[in-house]
């Protein structure tokens, strides 16, 4: 994992190198003359010959230290960073509240009735959510219940001096996009695990053994069926962090996402660097501890050492 | 292929999602030909008309350009770079999952290593990434990153897909026969992994289209004025109050388009499971 992150790193810098344009470059716009680029580029420390830089910067960053913003004259990443990653966070937070109860009812109740008009409709409207683009699903929330029922607001942005906790309906529209997404993928899993479950032998005995419907599929289905599904919760984190970008730009929601794409736009390395190497983090951490997840909820994994 | 007809019949929504796409690419392909207007022609008396005011069928945009003639000439680059994107993807996949499960070993340990690399950051989080870094975007660049992008998981599937024919006789038989390795992966084993090799092609067209749509709405698509879908959106959200259209009908295209694939591709792999 140390061994991604750093390969992805050093690639982020060479890429931005062999690239034209630099951070002094989109600092001073294109009429900048020769003198005062080269004079930027002294202060920023652009002068120095990459693997220089790149010593520099990955020296600071193991103690913490995300760098100066190259862009944002004189801004600690540090500053600006996680209380970005805060919002980002809280909006994913948000989006999983939302997401996973739905769907994992809707998954059940779909397994269920098999083959009924429910599990036809569950599916074509899960099949048809997943496959829409995040942003898609967000215009056509924000025109129902921004336009034509005007609840909530258009934008997510937080005014000036205000925080994210006075405006929390900004939350809502965003997390319902996500929502919308992942209920396909979620659903769909549960679906299918169920309908794997219902059909083994001990549902067939509990159900014979005259235990009522709602009992065996509670307290002896779900146990199992939801093994899979929480690996693809998890798996989805990562995916959802990008994911993020999308309805971030969307809404102008003050995130991860926004910072990332501006970083790109400006070439502000450190700050690309930072942010990059977060999701990186974060996709990996959370295939990790999905692995950890299964093998905990599921004795057979744990006790016979993976050999199901 | 009698199968599939067999099947076609049970699948009403599989024949609306062929129907949907084959409408698509007879737009793209002879819609230009037939529209009144160009899509960056300018009609500067009705900006932001509504749709069918001033015979612009899906109303104008701030720049008074044709809401329409800007959709159908922007599904010409998006399926372009979808199909594009799910065919190179595919076949670098195949190339680089069979090469590595055929000979293993050390070869498949350093694939492995690489892919799982290029696998640890979204897939849309590195296309926009260095496309971004990259600027200006062709249809060309745009091509070759989501492709690559994409390559790792579809050479895991080739990979899979090899692994479970390797041990088989007939792989064997080649092999006595002195048959080249080379041949023995491409002539005897790819036509026995085709059933997963399709259902992978056609899930990327998928997927695909998602991401360039994506990639164009976060502005590290195909650069203005060459209307892209995922553009439209973003470059007129800022009037979504004033001109709804100017954003909802992109949008519509694109979830069309999109949910059309979806059908198609969850009909081939049904059709794939059919036939085993």
């Amino acid at each position: 994992m140390i061994m991604t992150l750093a390969v992805m790193s050093f690639l982020i810098f060479l890429l931005v190198e062999i690239m034209p344009g630099d951070a002094a470059q989109t600092v001073l716009g294109q009429s900048a003359t020769p003198e005062s680029l080269a004079a930027l580029r002294e202060s920023m420390g652009l002068d120095d010959p990459m693997p220089i830089r790149y010593g520099r910067w990955a020296g600071a960053f193991i103690h913490g230290d995300l760098g100066e913003s190259l862009y944002m004259r004189g801004v600690q990443i540090n500053t600006v960073f996680w209380r970005k990653v805060g919002h980002s966070v809280i909006l994913a937070l948000t989006a999983l509240v939302f997401y996973v109860p739905l769907s994992l009812f809707l998954g059940v109740l779909a397994g269920v009735r098999a083959g009924k008009l429910t599990d036809s409709i569950i599916s074509f409207f899960g099949l048809a959510t997943m496959a829409l683009p995040e942003f898609v699903s967000g215009i056509i929330l924000i025109t129902i219940f921004a336009i034509k029922i005007p609840l909530l607001p258009i934008t997510s942005i937080i005014p000036i001096g205000e925080t994210l906790w006075g405006n929390l309906n900004i939350l809502v529209l965003p997390a319902l996009s996500i929502t919308l997404v992942m209920f396909g993928y979620v659903s769909r899993m549960q679906r299918s695990s169920m309908i794997t479950v219902m059909n083994s032998d001990y549902i067939r005995a509990a159900v014979l053994k005259g235990m009522p419907r709602g009992y065996v599929i509670f307290r002896h289905a779900l146990k199992n069926a939801l093994l899979p599904t929480i690996t693809i919760i998890g798996m989805n984190m990562g995916w959802l962090f990008g994911g993020l970008i999308v309805v971030e730009t969307l809404f102008g929601f003050p995130g991860l996402g926004s910072l990332t794409l501006s970083a790109i736009k400006t070439r502000d390395v450190p700050l690309l660097e930072a942010s990059v190497l977060f999701i990186t983090f974060i996709f990996v951490v959370s295939t990790f501890i999905t692995d950890m997840m299964y093998a905990f909820l599921n004795p057979r994994i744990r006790f016979k050492g993976g050999d199901v | 292929m009698k199968t599939m007809f067999l099947l076609l019949r049970k699948n009403p929504l599989a024949v609306l999602g062929i129907v949907i796409l084959f409408m698509w690419i007879f737009a793209a392909l002879f819609g230009p030909l037939l529209l009144p207007y160009n899509y960056s022609e300018m009609d500067m008396d009705h900006q932001m008309s509504s749709p069918g005011e001033y015979n612009h069928l899906l109303g104008t945009d701030a720049l008074g350009r044709d809401i329409f003639a800007r959709i159908i000439y922007g599904s010409r680059s998006i399926l372009t770079v979808a199909l594009m994107t799910s065919l190179f993807s595919s076949i670098a996949g195949i190339l680089i999952g069979f090469t590595s499960g055929y000979f293993g070993g050390l070869i498949d340990t350093v694939f492995l290593r690489i892919m799982d690399i290029v696998m640890a950051i979204p897939p849309l989080v590195l296309a926009m990434v260095v496309l971004g870094i990259l600027g200006d975007s062709t249809i060309f660049s745009l091509t070759i990153i989501v492709s690559i992008a994409y390559t790792p998981a579809t050479a895991r599937v080739a990979r899979g897909a090899l692994l479970s024919c390797k041990g088989n006789e007939y792989v064997d038989a080649a092999r006595i026969r002195g048959e080249s390795h080379f041949f023995i992966m491409f002539v005897e084993i790819l036509p026995n992994t085709i059933g997963p090799v399709i259902v992978e092609i056609t899930a990327r067209f998928a997927y695909s289209i998602m991401m360039i749509a994506s990639l164009g709405f976060l502005g590290v698509g195909l650069q203005p004025p060459t209307p892209d879908w995922g553009m439209m959106v973003i470059e007129n959200k800022s009037i979504i109050r004033a001109a709804s259209w100017t954003v909802l009908y992109p949008s519509m295209a694109i979830a069309s388009l999109v949910i059309a694939v979806s059908l198609f591709s969850d009909f081939i792999s049904k059709v794939m499971i059919h036939e085993k």
